[in-house]
């Protein structure tokens, strides 16, 4: 982790972030709460306290890049247990919206991502064994978990058809004017 | 008693049972679920991920469409709930995001829906006592482990349980239908969620460490309202026991299965079949 020294100090990135102030993020004690109660703690490179404290210190780079943003699960613990309610899940987002790449051990993530959007953007709904295919295919990931894949089908838990037509032009509607021909993770 | 159902597309397909109970429990009780038109899908994990527009206006299609139904929403995937009610209170204090969100879904919606989990409706509109008085065929003091996870309890301005660091909303619902909830620490840890399929090691780390707790706490099962938790720990429980060399065998319900056989419903209509881990031996005491 590269050092911040007072003149580097910018201040515009947590501006970014939080540009209205509701994520709390100038209000951080540092405590380690959030930290301490961490999902990813032992697999992630920068601690959510430590995550808090970079976006006040401008330390942009370091935190697009890191497998922390991506390594992040979403289980909320962090800001349920922060006493200055600091919101640091919806600034992970911020990050993973923000950032181009993942690193190569967490791209897998991003990919997934990319491909459940593609299946909602597609079909209105999740088609969950299309999806399992188009993920497999651009994570070459093609054995993982076929084992599985007999039992799902004669319980019905996985259909090979995909969903009812209904929602898919209200829902191609809502991807072309949000996303729009951007790639859905990028 | 009717509500507007929004089932998710877990429901349709790898939680198919926990749709089936809840259908059949909601018959069996009078609740009155109306689908609601033409739903779609709430973005889950990878919309908030990536576009925060996106992610608002997912749900909020659903909400406008609800809104018409004129009632209460009821969610029972733990991940939808999350992002309905996420979104409808971020559409309600936020009036720049309502703008930005009616340009998006062609409808000016200001999150004035109420959205619920189907375990709020059923101990705050019909009633534990209620309950009670409804089973016929009591669980004989099978041991639950009742297990949470994260999104029906975090953040605390969406939990459907007032103590978000130990829950007792599914302990008295199914004390109610004659089970015994054991204590365990682990009831609203995390399964490891959406990383089942990018990085399943970790979820098999962490499912595996709730597994093994309900275990040590005495559970004869485990029970859930979430079909991400209920996936990782049932699909996953057999490579989690091979893994640590020693026997799990905990069924995985959904709430709505145990308290639907207390109702007296048939083990078919629940979905009891479509568990991984097999429920006989403990069905059978």
């Amino acid at each position: 982790m590269s050092k911040a020294t007072l003149h580097s100090i910018d201040s515009a990135f947590l501006l970014e972030m939080d540009p209205d102030g509701r994520l709390n993020l100038a209000s951080c004690l540092q405590c380690g709460r959030c930290s301490s109660g961490c999902t990813m703690r032992l697999e992630t490179d920068i601690l959510p306290h430590q995550l808090n404290r970079m976006v006040a210190l401008g330390l942009t780079e370091q935190m697009l890049s890191s497998k922390a943003i991506w390594a992040c699960v979403s289980c909320h613990t962090c800001v349920s247990r922060c006493p200055m309610k600091v919101d640091t899940p919806t600034l992970i987002d911020r990050l993973r919206q923000k950032a181009k790449a993942a690193p190569k051990e967490m791209d897998r993530v991003r990919i997934f991502n990319e491909a459940f959007l593609a299946s909602v953007r597609r079909f209105g709904r999740v088609w969950e064994f299309g999806l399992m295919a188009a993920y497999k295919t651009r994570a070459r990931d093609f054995f993982s978990d076929l084992g599985k894949l007999p039992a799902m089908l004669r319980k019905g838990k996985l259909s090979l058809l995909p969903p009812p037509k209904g929602a898919r032009k209200a829902v191609a509607t809502i991807f072309n004017r949000t996303i729009g021909k951007r790639r859905a993770a990028k | 008693m009717k509500y507007a159902f929004f089932p998710g597309c877990s429901l349709e397909s790898t939680a198919r049972d926990f749709q089936m109970s809840t259908l059949a429990v909601a018959q069996a009780l009078g609740i009155e679920l109306q689908e609601i038109p033409d739903w779609s899908c709430c973005g889950s994990s990878p919309a908030h991920s990536t576009d925060a527009l996106l992610a608002a206006s997912l749900p909020a299609r659903n909400l406008a469409a609800a809104r018409r139904l004129e009632k209460d929403v009821v969610v029972c995937c733990a991940a939808c709930y999350s992002r309905l009610a996420a979104a409808n209170k971020a559409l309600a204090d936020d009036e720049n995001l309502r703008i930005e969100v009616s340009k998006v879904i062609g409808e000016m919606y200001g999150g004035t829906v109420r959205v619920r989990h189907f375990l709020q409706v059923l101990r705050e509109d019909l009633g534990i006592a209620e309950i009670r008085k409804l089973v016929t065929r009591s669980l004989g003091g099978l041991r639950v482990a009742c297990y949470y996870g994260c999104l029906l309890t975090r953040p605390r301005e969406l939990s459907i349980v007032s103590d978000p660091e130990d829950p007792q909303l599914m302990e008295e619902l199914l004390a109610a239908a004659g089970a015994t909830p054991v204590e365990w620490p682990f009831k609203t840890e995390c399964c490891g969620a959406s990383f089942s399929i990018t990085r399943t090691d970790t979820v098999k780390r962490l499912s595996g460490e709730i597994l093994k707790m309900a275990k040590e706490s005495g559970a004869d099962c485990v029970v859930v309202a979430c079909p991400l938790c209920q996936n990782n720990l049932d699909l996953r429980q057999a490579d989690i026991a091979a893994a640590i060399g020693k026997e799990i065998g905990l069924p995985v319900f959904y709430f709505t299965q145990l308290l639907g056989r207390a109702l007296g419903l048939s083990d078919e209509a629940l979905g009891i079949g479509k568990l991984m881990t097999s429920p006989e031996k403990v069905l059978a005491r």
